[in-house]
């Protein structure tokens, strides 16, 4: 039988180590610095943990996104309504967007290069400069930048206003999935957005540098000669990575952008919550181009 | 489905307190297939939160909430939002969505979680909205819509779709009286079809021309759940 001033388990001895050993000085001094190193080690973490969550989130709310939206009872009648509703808000929303920054990049990038590059006696080079500059690198950027702004701020808002109002829980309280109604279908519609837009803005970039460079005498093959020298120069990771590099930024922009609204917390207002939503969704576009651009 | 025993049943429900803000007190409550209870709660808030104890939307500490025969926390995500459509609930505030039409709002819940026909729907939607006042079913957006409209159209929702159960918070303030004996009219045809109704009510006035057809009358303070003797 012990006396009552025997240690508990897991509990440290008044003078020494946790099992009731006699410590030394050097014990008791990587003690001391133990309980010193504890909190600025906590406030990295709690830093670290708060920087990496919305990562976090959103890998685990992609996969969600993926999952749910292969199973056949998650397409109801409501979740296909808001697709449909998202997708021509999205798509004819950002629409005239696209035909006027595809305009002045076509006017600007397409015919600067077609112009240096004759200049230069390398216009055979046209067709491959312009893929890898402008279709492949500019256009999912400003595609991505076109979403966010037009789209992307309108679903964060809408989400994070019903989040604050009280209308998710509500929503929740009659047994509609928020993420299922809300976040799932806008981010499939940000999905095929993107890529529509992107293909729109590649042939409408591509085609009024051409009409310039054209009507300036500078170029002077038909326009099916120089659409037929752009797609010659892409190679077969261009016909795969361009589409993909559409696709994942509107796949994120939209995810980004929901997900920032739906985990809004009661101290958020519309001033806190549009540029954080901004922020993110800039990082996110530029985050999918650099990850492509290192890959291939 | 039909369920033989008790519709709810609350067996010393011990609500988290830091998670929902209901008094840490525990809860007893049981409601057969057509049994109406009023509850008497003079803090609308604290019955809104009830309402959520109720069809599983607050945490416990202790206890349990069983809806028709099954605990709220046993279910998963799909199998409790799928339980929780078979629940019509006339809430006070904080329900209405603004992204669709009011119609759209009513008829949400029976287009996502069943498989009628929209047409159906559509048309049950309706008869309900013109039982309750409306000319058909208003489309602009809930926000344009004044109080009363939006209490006509909040019982519309709650008895569209033949619920088994009904949480009935009090939207008398603004609910006009010509829509109070269609109220008493889609309770009594809900009952009649088995559903339990829990009424919620901030003064006796409120049901008192129903108060022989109330099975229990209880009153919800801090401290608890009462069960009180006439009304």
């Amino acid at each position: 039988m012990t006396d009552g001033a025997a240690t508990q388990p897991g509990q440290d001895a008044p003078d020494g180590a946790p099992d009731g050993t006699p410590c030394g000085p050097i014990r008791r001094r990587v003690l001391a610095w133990r309980a010193r190193a504890r909190p600025p080690l906590a406030w990295i973490g709690r830093i670290t943990r708060h920087q990496v969550r919305f990562a976090l989130v959103l890998i685990g709310a992609g996969w969600g996104v993926l999952r749910e939206s292969l199973r056949p009872n998650s397409w109801r009648r409501t979740v296909r309504y808001e697709f449909r509703l998202s997708l021509r808000q999205v798509v004819a929303g950002g629409f005239l967007s696209t035909v006027f920054t595809a305009t002045l990049a076509g006017l600007t990038v397409v015919s600067q290069a077609a112009y240096w590059l004759g200049f230069a006696g390398m216009a055979q080079m046209t067709g491959s400069i312009l893929v890898s500059l402008l279709v492949r690198e500019i256009a999912p950027v400003l595609v991505g930048i076109i979403l966010l702004g037009r789209s992307g701020m309108l679903s964060l808002t809408e989400i994070g206003l019903l989040t604050l109002g009280g209308q998710v829980r509500a929503m929740q309280a009659q047994g509609i999935d928020p993420f299922l109604v809300l976040v799932m279908p806008r981010t499939f519609a940000f999905t095929v957005g993107g890529f529509t837009l992107g293909i729109i803005f590649a042939v409408i970039s591509l085609l009024m540098g051409f009409i310039v460079t054209h009507a300036t005498g500078v170029m002077n093959m038909s326009v099916w000669t120089f659409f037929s020298d752009v797609v010659t120069a892409m190679s077969a990771w261009d016909f795969l990575v361009i589409p993909l590099k559409f696709i994942l930024v509107g796949f994120f922009v939209g995810l980004g952008s929901c997900m920032t609204g739906l985990l809004v917390s009661q101290d958020d207002t519309v001033a806190t919550l549009m540029p954080r939503g901004f922020a993110r969704g800039i990082v996110l576009v530029m985050i999918v181009n650099i990850l492509f651009s290192l890959e291939f | 489905m039909a369920t033989s025993g008790p519709m709810l049943e609350l067996r010393a429900a011990l609500p988290s307190f830091d998670e929902s803000g209901l008094a840490p007190v525990p809860f007893d409550l049981r409601l057969m297939p057509g049994d109406c209870a009023v509850v008497e709660c003079r803090d609308p808030h604290r019955a809104t939160l009830f309402a959520d104890l109720c069809c599983g939307m607050v945490p416990l500490a202790a206890g349990s909430v069983r809806f028709m025969g099954l605990d709220w926390q046993d279910l998963g995500d799909r199998q409790l939002n799928a339980l929780r459509g078979r629940i019509g609930r006339l809430a006070r505030q904080g329900t209405w969505v603004d992204l669709f039409g009011t119609h759209l709002n009513i008829m949400l819940p029976q287009l996502h979680h069943t498989t009628r026909p929209t047409d159906e729907v559509i048309d049950a939607a309706m008869t309900l909205g013109q039982a309750f006042g409306f000319p058909g079913l208003p489309v602009s957006v809930p926000g344009r819509l004044s109080a009363a409209d939006l209490a006509r159209a909040a019982c519309v929702r709650a008895f569209l779709g033949r619920p088994d159960l009904l949480l009935l918070e009090d939207v008398s303030d603004a609910l006009p009286a010509d829509a109070m004996l269609p109220f008493l009219e889609a309770v009594t045809a809900a009952r009649d079809r088995g559903a339990a109704v829990l009424w919620f009510a901030r003064k006796a006035s409120i049901w008192y021309e129903y108060r022989k057809a109330v099975n229990v009358h209880l009153r919800l303070l801090d401290e608890g759940l009462f069960v009180m003797r006439g009304v």
